[in-house]
């Protein structure tokens, strides 16, 4: 039903199908919670007329954007905004210098497998006051925000050292981009994928991957973004070429993956990837309507909430998560409804945007407190943080209660 | 109130700003009056060119010469007015290697550096070149702004004591016998009108010429030709690009601060007042353009505008000391026997220092003093401060909002503050002033936005003064906008006007002002 | 692959109104659009026929408008389906944020020009601008909110006004959607409530800018009218529309909750069609192409501004089907020598041509597609700026887009 295609021909000018008219001005998370950030319209078409290649940037206030991609979303000319503010980020940044904590963030993945390796030393350190303190005043990352406890074994290691499956030889495969969180962070979201995979009848592959780039994205690092897209299509192009689905858990890699390697990074091979990369929730809904699979789910008596991150909704796929979940018998789950988390990824973990990142988050703590759900549910690792810090409620990933709800017998 | 003075200058363009400022450098006093604002003629009207004089160079040598002077001159006393691009004279094809020859060959003639390119050079400096083209010459074109050019003309004038009364027109000139003593004049906003008595009064309102002369039964030869022009919403390239061929319509691209301006078109006018851009015009430049740039075909225009330039059909039997054939100052005495009455007309933007120059030479010599021109040493008051594009978005780049200021205008980033110390100063008069002063609705929505919040600007100090409220200034204003908006309606811009006008017909229920529509306009 | 009962093709009003008409009948629906709609630009009132005066009553109005129009989109729907589309609008709006008439005509309302509105349909935080004299009403607007020029409203309808500084912003860079999330803060706006309390002067009515409140409108109002004693008035302002936005939310709320699948972000961009029928629309999420099927669709896509129409150079075109577009000659002819020509500039009037039942049809009225409806501004034969009918041709169109879509 997806395709590869490619841009169309004649893409206009980009500031140039502004038609200024607002409405991103009624979306931006940043910018009604901050004066600091001029909004969307300002920021992106606006302040691009004034930009040059061959000149120096100037507004720094650039990096306020948190790439929640809300704007694109909303905008009535298809003015792609957020690419916009990416790539004046990326030019602010390149002149400016990152930081040594940039730096750092943006390779938790290395440091995560060791990390996991020693995680009954490095979780306690995490919570230590001291060493917070220091974070804070030394790298600025702030220490009111919690940092995720590692978990060992990784979800790699579990996967390849688990006992064979029985029965599966012969099954269709699918292959498995669990991403860095789901590997060392919270490994029970890619032991959920891979049960409700394996429950709809298929053969679960994991092949080689590295982190998928968005940290550095994040932080305006092109480079560093297109070596990591780089490494993954070479990794990930023999599955392709084998005409195996690869499905995503996280939204935020899988935005990365299917579209960023090629709208912004303009990787080749991004597009034949594209072509193969799903949610991992649109991939078994779609199952479950064709009736390829005859996994069902017994009763949960729940009321959870369903949020839907910003990533999710630039994939513009609806919200698959929240339709698997209402296969659940009893399962009350509505929507909660609020624009966006606040996290915007490694943005909230910094010292100077932590207050902007829980202004943003309020709207989701008056939501949530309004439906008073038992759980909260979101396919995004950054959002269940942040939920979970804003809420102090059980935060899963809706593979989790799937998996919980299947019947097995 | 009627005033008195030494030399009454007609007109409020560049030729009359520059001629203000040389008296008042050699110390004699002046007064101007201008039926509009500063440019409200041909000098706001034009491309914004900094010419090298390239363009002229194998047709009119003393024309191309006189330009690179002027445009070495400007660049010195009036850097912040200018940008210094640099262009490029891009040969198609069509337009063959010889005439490129012939133009490098007489650049070099008169004195103009012209440096030739290869397609892959020029296609590196401006990718959005046709790839088709043969080569091109660099030369030292650039854009400069002229409303800011004559305002800081004025401004160094004022300073030395020249009086400067805009909105104020001539209604006739005061005749002593063979001498003309002075004019007439009607200030156009208050209705008040009175004489000013003056020694010398220079006619230097361009095209308007003939229509001052009339007051006293004199006529120049004076032909008329209208020059259309298209506004994109973002800069087409970063340097002036031009066709190397001779002379003709649609040849050239002007980056102008966050647009382009693409001219021109070339056809006679008869009426000075009411000329309109056509649908043909239009489509003659976008086809004709696109041959430099195959990306103007689904650009975007924000707006078009004409300007009227005054060409001289001299030559009749008469002592005019016609000192270039681009320009004519016609001493009146000399030559119809009417004495005390200058007409300084033709040329262009580009020579306006030099006919300032000329003109008050000539004053001298019959007053019999000997004092040299300053103008084109004499820096003008804002050189050295940066007037450099980034500026504005510097500004937005504070942080705090404080600092920052009200932003009201989005697509120019023009603070609130920037009007406020218009306001202060108190020179302006009308709406459309303040919007000559700043670039506030120049930008992509054309004012759509940031007129409503200069209103209500304008309106807060209006209710301090305890005056009521009235839309006739937003309907004027939405006018005429809309001459310069409705030639360019298609695509893109299209969607905008039709925002445009939901909100102001739609949402705010503006109506033409006509009795019976239910709730229309005021309350 | 996925097949849907409906696929409506636009966010806006129409495409909203028809989605869920659709989902209130069973169907499974897909809704897809490019960006928000004109609801956040312009929604504010629901607008019917503003050309019907204040006195004469709206039934007999429009049935006249319908007599004198007959290409009108007005006469496809007729009186009646007016009024059953807009009680099922008002059905989506329960108390205490609700929509209504407050007579049997078109009321006048303040707008942010200082000029008086005429509209139809009233949301609750709007309805006193009705009733209010100017000499008994204080127009409050804030300082560092550029939208809305209190000044100029007051002036206008000559009554007074004072400009507030606001607590924690107070300065500069305050936009819409920042105001109104701090509406929704209880002690923001009981702050608010007081200041302006202190500077009243035996007002009856007051008038700020439609910021009151994103989530909690009612609650903002009638905390506001509690502190101050008097009645309290949204006035329409610059876009970005508050109330607008509060409506596209309650509606996209809706349809999530009622199962329909909602694409918001990225065009159409392709349909397909073969034997006279549309047998799947593509929507482009670079480098995707996703293709949806339905067995009938809606295109509510809106005029220019909505990408429903597209003016090129020499013509104008329907991009997605490439339909038939009514349209003025060339491009000289598509707009009056003056912004305020007494006549609507022809332009308004392009638009797609249907048959009774919203069909696109050619120039002779042969149907052109025969499951594809054509709802809402895109319609052509309707002048929605200069009539006031927007929100009325989006709701009727919608509506009776989608009950004759799922008739088929």
């Amino acid at each position: 039903m997806t395709k590869a295609e490619e841009k169309p021909a004649l893409f206009p000018k980009l500031p140039d199908v502004c038609v200024r008219c607002a409405t991103c001005m009624a979306a931006c998370p940043v910018s009604r919670v901050t004066p600091r950030f001029p909004g969307p319209k300002q920021a992106g078409p606006g302040a691009q007329r004034f930009r040059s290649a061959s000149e120096a940037s100037v507004d720094d206030w650039i990096e306020l954007c948190t790439g929640c991609h809300l704007c694109d979303m909303v905008c009535p000319a298809g003015v792609p905004i957020s690419e916009m503010n990416m790539m004046a980020k990326a030019k602010y940044l390149d002149e400016r210098g990152r930081t040594f904590r940039d730096w750092l963030l943006v390779r938790s993945d290395l440091f995560g497998e060791l990390a996991a390796r020693f995680s009954k030393i490095v979780n306690p350190l995490m919570k230590n006051g001291l060493l917070r303190w220091l974070l804070d005043a030394l790298l600025k990352i702030d220490r009111r925000r919690a940092l995720p406890g590692y978990e060992y074994p990784t979800f790699r290691r579990w996967f390849q050292t688990r006992p064979a499956v029985p029965g599966i030889t012969g099954r269709r495969k699918v292959a498995y981009f669990y991403g860095c969180f789901t590997n060392t962070n919270e490994t029970d979201v890619g032991k959920a994928a891979v049960e409700l995979l394996e429950a709809h009848g298929l053969d679960v592959i994991v092949p080689p991957q590295r982190c998928c780039g968005i940290p550095r994205l994040g932080v305006g690092d092109l480079k560093g973004a297109r070596e990591m897209g780089r490494r993954n299509i070479a990794l990930l192009r023999p599955t392709v070429r084998q005409g195996i689905d690869i499905v995503f858990s996280s939204t935020s890699c899988g935005l990365m993956l299917r579209h960023e390697y090629s709208r912004i990074l303009n990787l080749s091979g991004a597009e034949e990837l594209a072509g193969r990369l799903f949610d991992i929730c649109e991939f078994l809904l779609r199952l479950h309507e064709e009736e390829k699979s005859t996994a069902t789910f017994l009763p949960i008596s729940l009321k959870a909430a369903y949020f839907a991150p910003c990533h999710l909704r630039s994939l513009n796929i609806g919200l698959p998560a929240l339709e698997l979940l209402r296969l659940i018998p009893g399962l009350d789950v509505g929507m909660l409804e609020a624009d966006c988390c606040g996290l915007g990824g490694l943005y909230g973990f910094k010292n100077e945007k932590f207050a902007i990142a829980e202004e943003i988050g309020k709207d989701l703590t008056e939501a949530a407190a309004r439906m008073k759900p038992d759980i909260i549910l979101t396919d995004c690792e950054g959002c269940r943080m942040q939920i979970r810090h804003l809420t102090g409620l059980k935060v899963l990933h809706p593979l989790q209660l799937l998996r919980d709800a299947l019947n097995r017998t | 109130m009627d005033l008195k003075t030494e030399v009454l200058i007609i007109g409020g363009g560049a030729t009359g700003a520059g001629i203000a400022r040389d008296l008042a450098l050699r110390g004699i006093p002046s007064l101007l009056v201008e039926k509009g604002d500063f440019t409200s003629g041909a000098s706001g009207r034009n491309q914004g060119l900094l010419h090298s004089g390239a363009r002229y160079a194998v047709t009119d040598p003393e024309a191309a010469r006189e330009c690179i002077s002027e445009n070495r001159i400007l660049r010195r006393i009036a850097p912040h007015c200018i940008e210094p691009t640099e262009g490029l004279f891009v040969s198609l094809p069509e337009d063959g290697p010889e005439y490129r020859s012939d133009f490098i060959r007489a650049c070099g003639k008169a004195g103009i550096d012209a440096l030739p390119l290869s397609p892959r050079e020029a296609l590196a400096l401006e990718p959005r070149l046709n790839s088709r083209i043969i080569g091109a010459v660099q030369v030292p074109d650039g854009a400069v702004d002229p409303f800011m050019l004559v305002v800081e003309n004025a401004r160094d004038a004022e300073s030395r004591g020249t009086r400067f009364l805009i909105h104020t027109e001539v209604t006739g000139l005061i005749r002593d016998g063979l001498r003309i003593a002075g004019a007439r004049v009607r200030d156009r906003i208050t209705g008040e009108a009175y004489a000013i008595a003056a020694t010398w009064v220079i006619n230097a309102t361009g095209a308007w010429a003939n229509l001052i002369l009339g007051m006293v039964g004199l006529k120049i030869g004076l032909a008329l030709s209208k020059g259309s022009m298209l506004i994109t919403n973002t800069r087409l390239s970063e340097r002036v690009l031009n066709r190397c061929r001779p002379p003709s319509s649609g040849d050239i691209i002007v980056p102008n601060d966050t647009v382009s301006i693409l001219g021109t078109t070339s056809l006679r006018a008869e009426d000075l007042e009411h000329y309109t851009v056509t649908p043909e015009e239009v489509t003659f430049l976008v086809d004709e353009l696109s041959r430099m740039i195959p990306d103007v075909k689904g650009e975007r225009f924000t707006r078009a505008y004409a300007g009227v330039r005054p060409l001289l059909q001299l030559g009749e039997a008469c002592d005019d000391r016609a000192i270039s054939r681009g320009f004519a100052l016609i001493d009146h005495g000399s030559c119809d026997g009417i004495e005390g009455l200058v007409t300084i007309t033709g040329g262009k933007l580009m020579t306006y220092r030099l006919m300032a120059e000329r003109t008050v030479d000539f004053l001298c010599e019959r007053m019999g003093l000997h004092v040299p021109c300053l103008t084109h040493v004499q820096r003008l008051p804002g050189a050295g401060l940066g007037n450099a594009l980034k500026d504005r978005l510097l500004h937005l780049r504070r942080q705090t909002p404080a600092a920052r200021g009200e932003i009201l205008c989005d697509c120019e980033l023009v603070p609130r503050e920037a009007v406020d110390a218009i306001l202060r100063e108190g020179k302006v008069r009308e709406l459309q002033d303040i919007l000559h002063r700043t670039r506030l609705a120049k930008g992509t929505c054309q004012g759509g936005f940031c007129v409503y919040r200069l209103l209500g600007l304008l309106n807060e100090l209006r209710k301090a003064e305890g005056s009521g409220g009235s839309n006739v200034v937003l309907r004027g204003f939405l006018e005429e906008r809309w001459k310069g908006i409705r030639p360019v309606l298609w695509g893109t811009s299209l969607k905008e006007e039709e925002l445009i006008e939901s909100i102001y017909k739609g949402l705010f229920n503006l109506a033409p002002e006509e009795p019976g529509r239910p709730g229309g306009g005021e309350a | 692959m996925k097949r849907f009962d409906l696929i409506v093709i636009g966010t806006g009003l129409s495409g909203l109104t028809a989605a869920r008409t659709a989902v209130d009948m069973g169907a499974k629906v897909l809704i897809a659009g490019w960006g928000m709609g004109a609801l956040t630009l312009f929604g504010n009132t629901i607008d019917l026929l503003g050309e019907v005066p204040p006195e004469t009553d709206m039934a007999e109005g429009i049935t006249s408008w319908i007599a004198a129009h007959p290409e009108h989109p007005y006469a496809r729907t007729g009186m009646a389906g007016i009024e059953n589309a807009l009680t099922d609008f008002q059905g989506l709006f329960p108390p205490p944020y609700s929509f209504a008439a407050l007579g049997s005509g078109n009321s006048l309302l303040p707008t942010g020009a200082g000029t008086m509105r005429p509209t139809y349909l009233i949301p609750v935080t709007m309805a006193a601008g009705a009733a209010m004299t100017p000499p008994g009403t204080l127009i409050v607007g804030f300082r560092g909110f550029k939208d809305f020029q209190g000044d100029t409203v007051s002036l206008h309808l000559k009554c007074r006004g004072v400009s507030l500084s606001l607590p924690r912003y107070g300065l500069e860079g305050l936009t819409a959607l920042a105001l109104a999330r701090l509406m929704d803060e209880p002690s923001f706006r009981e702050r608010l409530g007081e200041s302006i309390r202190l500077q009243m002067a035996g007002e009856r009515f007051i008038g700020l800018p439609a910021v009151l409140g994103f989530r909690n409108p009612a609650v903002v109002l009638k905390t506001l009218e509690e502190i101050t004693g008097a009645r309290v008035f949204e006035i329409p302002m610059l876009p970005p529309s508050i109330p607008g936005t509060r409506i596209f939310h309650h509606f996209r709320e809706m349809l999530i909750s009622k199962g329909a699948t909602f694409l918001m972000g990225h065009p159409a961009s392709r349909a397909k069609v073969k034997d006279g029928r549309c047998e799947g629309i593509t929507v482009q999420n670079p480098p995707l192409a996703t293709q949806y099927r339905a067995d009938s669709y809606i295109l509510a896509t809106g005029r220019f501004l909505g990408g429903g129409l597209w003016a090129e150079m020499e013509r104008i075109v329907e991009p997605l089907f490439h339909l038939p577009v009514f349209q003025p000659g060339e491009r000289g002819k598509w707009f009056g020598e003056r912004f305020f020509d007494p006549k609507a500039h022809p332009i308004h009037r392009a638009g797609i041509v249907t048959d009774a039942d919203l069909r696109p049809v050619d120039e002779t009225g042969r149907v052109v597609l025969e499951n594809v409806h054509v709802a809402g501004s895109i319609l052509a034969h309707h002048q929605a700026i200069e009539e006031k009918s927007r929100e009325g041709i989006d709701i009727a169109t919608g509506f009776l887009a989608a009950k004759r879509a799922l008739a088929l």
